[in-house]
């Protein structure tokens, strides 16, 4: 079955003086937010930007896929904390992104979670559409329960 | 010289199973949004109020396809009054692949003074091109763009 997710943007002026806003998306999660190109490709100043919202998609894709695959392993965590950080370079895209997790998983050993992290990485569709980044590292370890 | 290079995060906490389980997004470049919910029954059912990995990237193309009009609108002697833009993400289960993003579906709506419907178009096909996101998206899924010229005096 095929699942839907919208977000809409309105802008207002010119690209480096102008500004926009994420003023509705379709489960009311989150918003409005405020977005601008200088937002955007210098200091954040409390606003959102579309690297950022990658970002977070992909923490959070890659958080649940190894949930589910922890799971079916048998040894489902008990908490997992994901961080996703994406370089861009204007005129070149998104050149990098960076996954690091800490987990809690009781009855697994570093090897296992790694190898774990590693099946998310490749499995998640958030991966998937992003397969066209040059690089996805990953970082995996285990926390001190 | 060295091209400058934009970084921005996120950060994710999960607790428990993924069927039963719940997590939290923060924007943590910005702080723009923080500790943000969502689950699995939100990601493939109703939203219930919960955001998920396909609404983000919604509002990450949303974004950057804006920006990149914006720009070509400038670029073109007729920049915007005002851009309304929607991204429609589709996550679908695909037969021995999974679930996979299949889709992505733009529609702009533009108030552009000087501009016409051809040459809002002309812009729209350029800022897809233009847009990093609709690059990477394309390699896996569908990326439409339906633009609307809605005026502009």
């Amino acid at each position: 079955m095929a699942t839907e997710r919208r977000a809409q943007v309105t802008w207002t002026g010119s690209l480096l003086e102008g500004s926009g806003t994420i003023h509705e998306v379709g489960s009311g999660a989150f918003g409005p937010l405020d977005v601008s190109w200088s937002s955007r490709a210098e200091a954040p100043d409390g606003k959102t930007s579309p690297e950022e919202l990658i970002a977070a998609a992909h923490a959070a894709c890659f958080s649940m896929a190894l949930s589910g695959g922890l799971a079916r392993a048998g040894t489902p965590p008990e908490r997992l904390e994901t961080s996703a950080t994406v370089t861009f370079v204007p005129g070149e895209g998104i050149t990098r992104i960076h996954l690091t997790v800490e987990g809690i998983v009781p009855a697994i050993d570093e090897t296992a979670f790694t190898a774990a992290a590693e099946g998310a990485r490749a499995a998640c569709p958030v991966s998937k559409a992003l397969a066209g980044v040059p690089e996805i590292t990953l970082h995996a370890r285990l926390a001190k329960a | 010289m060295a091209l400058p290079r934009i970084v921005r995060q996120a950060d994710v906490a999960w607790e428990g199973n993924v069927a039963r389980g719940s997590g939290r997004i923060t924007a943590a470049s910005s702080g723009a949004f923080v500790d943000v919910p969502f689950t699995l029954a939100s990601r493939i059912d109703d939203p219930d109020g919960k955001t998920s990995p396909e609404e983000l990237l919604a509002a990450a193309h949303a974004g950057c396809f804006t920006t990149s009009l914006g720009s070509e609108l400038t670029r073109a002697g007729t920049p915007a009054e005002r851009l309304d833009v929607r991204c429609t993400i589709t996550m679908d289960e695909v037969e021995g692949v999974g679930h996979r993003i299949v889709a992505s579906a733009i529609e702009a709506r533009g108030r552009v003074p000087g501009s016409d419907t051809a040459a809002f178009a002309q812009a729209a096909a350029a800022a897809d091109d233009g847009c990093p996101f609709s690059a990477l998206v394309r390699a896996s899924a569908t990326v439409t763009i339906q633009a609307i010229f809605e005026g502009g005096e």
